[in-house]
């Protein structure tokens, strides 16, 4: 009864303090950093739960090893600094495959978005590559590249291509067409429309663009990694497939995930940065 | 220039139409620096469509226009690019260096002073739609067109509007060509009044003349020359 009474007072008490304007506000405040500590509570919870089953014996660390076992290893290869180089070249691969298939669908995606002309004659082929599902192409792509860096770094740029190719055109087609007037009537150069009006109308949609190409990025290498290779984290994974590793193998995919977080809060950081001016970015948004 | 008597902008002879519909057909307009021209008229009578092809963005299919290369236009949204901050805005197209003087200058003349790298978005309509006037007069044109550009203001803040551009008006001196729905704000702030119908000016009214014995009458008129017949009430 005593338990039924303090449950039910909880929020009682709570409504009849928020009633007033002030203490609507701070009591939001708190509850918003209470919602941002519980949305850490699930995948702690996650891992407390995994850690005592494997302590338990539930599960054969053969299956799954338990989370010390990955930290122990991801300390050892740390130390010995090989996790380094095999990250070191996956990151490389990463940024170089980014920088090319980025610059191209970049450059493809103003084309297309200033000209029809340049969309009749790219956008269908372009299409028509997209919908390739790139696994299908990877044994063409040994045999063009053989299993050297180039291969795997097709790999990636031909995935960055396509959402930062798609985006840039959206975002330039999507530019207001009053604001086209208002340049011709204050006598904007061309140069000045591009620069002035048109880039930085597209930049919110080139922005997202960056943000998939970077999960897909991610994606292409760990397929890219798997074709015969002695560097980087996807050979890390195979090889320890190979020997039944599966503490190195779970080790690698926590640091897939990592990446790839710390990668869109970077693209996310970069739009909060650029786009101030927008109000769905505006400082102290969350999305 | 060949400008007769320096005039601000000069029309003769102006025809336009979309396919068949003639939407101008022979309109002679003449305004000289300085002036306040109102034009009134029902919607679709062809006065936008008149003051796009004065501002350069529609072409014409017959007459000659002879004004500024480029005259200054303040359209009924502000238009403010949400991404450049307010100098930026106004110097638009200007040298950048002498540009964003002039269009801190040019904020401060329309009461936002100090606000020159505020983001537009911070703006309530009033004050985008003065960033988009001193936009405009930054750049002291001759020929100034305003496409209804206090129609989507409240009634107050379009008062306040009307004082500021009477202000600036009289202190630039463009030649001004309004485009208006409201036959109040062609009285407050026109030099003279012109009623667009069928292509053609119907009707041309001097505000000076017409308001000697007060504005009520030529309210009347104008209303009547708009199809707004109003019943008197009997006294």
């Amino acid at each position: 009864m005593t338990l039924e009474t303090s449950l039910s007072s909880g929020p009682t008490l709570r409504s009849s303090r928020s009633s007033g304007l002030i203490d609507t506000r701070s009591h939001r405040a708190l509850r918003d950093s209470e919602l941002l500590a519980l949305s850490w509570l699930a995948p702690l919870l996650l891992v407390v739960a995994w850690e005592l089953a494997a302590h338990l014996g539930w599960i054969r660390p053969q299956v799954l090893p338990a989370p010390s076992t990955v930290v122990a290893t991801a300390w050892k290869l740390l130390a010995n600094g090989t996790l380094f180089e095999h990250l070191g070249y996956s990151m490389l691969r990463a940024a170089i495959g980014f920088a090319i298939g980025g610059s191209i669908g970049f450059a493809l995606g103003i084309l297309v978005g200033f000209s029809r002309l340049a969309e009749a004659l790219l956008d269908r082929s372009i299409q028509m590559i997209r919908a390739i599902p790139f696994l299908a192409l990877l044994p063409l792509v040994i045999v063009w590249f053989g299993v050297d860096e180039a291969g795997k770094i097709f790999l990636v740029s031909l995935a960055v291509m396509f959402p930062i190719y798609i985006n840039t055109v959206l975002g330039i087609r999507q530019i207001d067409l009053k604001l086209l007037e208002l340049a011709k009537v204050t006598g904007l150069s061309l140069r000045g429309r591009i620069t002035k009006i048109i880039l930085p109308g597209a930049l919110p949609s080139i922005l997202t663009g960056v943000r998939y190409a970077l999960a897909v990025a991610w994606l292409a290498l760990v397929i890219a990694e798997t074709i015969a290779t002695t560097k980087g984290i996807g050979f890390l994974a195979m090889d320890a497939r190979e020997f039944l590793q599966t503490n190195v193998i779970v080790l690698t995919i926590v640091i897939y995930a990592a990446i790839g977080v710390l990668a869109d809060s970077a693209a996310r950081a970069l739009e909060r940065r650029l786009l101030a001016w927008h109000p769905n970015y505006a400082k102290g948004e969350r999305r | 220039m060949s400008l007769q008597n320096n005039a601000a902008v000069v029309v003769r002879d102006l025809h336009r139409h979309y396919g068949k519909r003639i939407v101008i057909e022979g309109l002679n307009l003449r305004i000289e620096p300085g002036e306040f021209v109102a034009m009134l008229g029902e919607s679709g009578c062809g006065k936008t469509t008149l003051l796009r092809a004065l501002a350069g963005l529609d072409p014409v299919d017959g007459g000659s226009i002879d004004g500024p290369a480029q005259p200054a236009v303040v359209f009924q949204e502000h238009r403010l690019l949400p991404w450049a901050p307010l100098w930026q805005n106004v110097a638009l197209g200007m040298d950048t260096a002498e540009g964003k003087a002039k269009a801190i200058a040019a904020l401060q003349e329309v009461g936002l002073g100090g606000r020159e790298n505020d983001w537009p978005r911070n703006l309530s309509g009033g004050q985008a739609q003065r960033v988009a006037l001193a936009r405009a007069l930054v750049r002291e044109p001759s020929l100034l067109l305003l496409d209804e550009p206090f129609a989507a203001l409240d009634a107050l803040t379009r008062i306040k509007m009307h004082e500021l551009i009477k202000d600036l008006v009289a202190l630039h001196r463009p030649g001004v060509l309004l485009v208006t729905h409201d036959v109040d704000e062609a009285i407050a702030l026109a030099d003279r009044i012109l009623v667009m119908r069928g292509g053609r000016i119907a009707s041309t009214y001097e505000v000076a003349a017409e308001t000697e014995s007060g504005p009520q009458s030529l309210r009347h008129k104008l209303l009547g020359q708009l199809g707004v017949t109003l019943h008197e009430r009997a006294a």
